[in-house]
């Protein structure tokens, strides 16, 4: 019985992992993608690292994974939204069909400093144009 | 009040498992249910009341939560393999949450939910940018995070 | 079928294959956030990799490589996006 909870689980785990490095390959921008890697694989090396955890069945494998576990479902979400700001930064075209970005304008690309509301006019811009 | 109350429930369940004599999860959980209820029958006054309403929040927003986390990844599993019309936007998220650990436990929530990336939050903390895969229409979504976390997330916080 | 069987013929294929694709985009990837997102993703299925191994032959002292991992997968990927931030800043 132990057996078949065990193959059910790293099956799904497995499932989620090839789905998401299948859409890492199909997506068209870089934010799809990163969307699609912080989805799937959490699930999926939890399922994976569980299924182990119940094979070994020991106090002393289970906090080690429950370790694992959590920690990887804390940094994923962080690592990405690390990716999806330097992304931003450096200009990185966004997919032609996107519906709209409320975002453009609102970087500050000399003191890398994020606004909250669109300024009217850059006075260091106003300066150039008199010169 | 509450963590008053929160560490003598977990007194209880300490002094449950010593007379019983079973170290095992099932019964420490047993024993944390049973001294809430005690708790729950002895504790009189109207400001001590919260904790009662806290715990069975808490614990209905983690099932949401794992809910939402397999829906996300089965949504995933679907699209990656028959690649459906994509809707790709960045919203800009007005914030009601003010400190820092409310917003950081927002967007850690936001960004395992199905179908959105967290880019940044502005430095000013006032709004949040959102990535979104699949957006049929912004007002409607900014509502159903609203609804959906953000309310209960401070309604247990706070 | 028993387990071990079940895991030789099934997941590691399906693992395999997924590290394939995701170096295809690992080598494809036409900015360089697209090939660190890669990377991350591959030490994830390393991760993922090890603890099917550690049930294989029967070694449970294999999980402490992937608790290792997933420490040095974040911590890779948070120099790398902040390297990417301040690369153009003179």
């Amino acid at each position: 019985m132990k057996e078949y909870i065990i193959m059910i689980l790293s099956f799904l785990g497995a499932l989620f992992i090839l789905s998401s490095s299948i859409g890492i390959l199909r997506k068209p921008d870089v934010y799809l993608r990163i969307n699609i890697t912080g989805k799937a694989s959490t699930l999926g090396i939890g399922l994976l690292l569980l299924s182990s955890g119940l094979f070994f069945n020991e106090v002393s494998v289970g906090t080690r994974i429950t370790a694992t576990i959590i920690f990887v479902f804390l940094t994923i979400s962080i690592g990405g939204h690390m990716l999806a700001r330097a992304a931003y930064f450096t200009k990185t075209p966004t997919w032609e069909k996107t519906k709209l970005d409320e975002l453009a304008g609102h970087y500050d690309y000399e003191t890398h400093e994020l606004r909250s509301e669109i300024p009217r006019k850059a006075p260091e811009l106003n300066n150039e144009t008199k010169n | 009040m509450t963590k008053s109350l929160f560490l003598s429930n977990l007194m209880l369940t300490l002094i449950w498992v010593l007379a019983t004599g079973v170290l095992t999860e099932e019964n420490l959980l047993f024993g944390f249910f049973l001294g809430f209820g005690v708790l729950w029958i002895v504790t009189t006054g109207k400001t001590d009341r919260k904790y009662f309403y806290i715990v069975p929040t808490l614990i209905g927003f983690i099932g949401t939560l794992l809910w939402e986390i397999i829906k996300a990844n089965f949504m995933t599993v679907k699209e990656s393999i028959f690649q459906d019309q994509l809707e790709p936007a960045i919203i800009k998220y007005p914030l009601k949450a003010k400190t820092d650990g409310e917003i950081s436990l927002l967007a850690n929530i936001v960004a395992l939910t199905p179908g959105t990336v967290v880019i940044d939050i502005s430095d000013d903390k006032k709004v949040m940018f959102i990535h979104v895969m699949h957006l049929k229409d912004k007002e409607s979504f900014i509502k159903e995070i609203q609804t959906k976390f953000e309310n209960k997330l401070l309604k247990i916080i706070r | 079928m028993s387990l071990s069987e079940f895991y030789y013929m099934i997941i590691i294929p399906m693992l395999g294959i997924s590290v394939i694709l995701v170096f295809i985009r690992f080598i494809k990837g036409p900015s360089l956030a697209d090939r660190v997102i890669a990377l991350d993703m591959l030490i994830l299925i390393s991760i993922g990799i090890i603890a099917v191994y550690s049930v294989v032959f029967n070694q449970s002292t294999f999980l402490d490589i992937a608790m290792l991992f997933s420490l040095i997968a974040f911590l890779s990927t948070a120099a790398y996006a902040y390297y990417i931030e301040q690369r153009q800043r003179k």
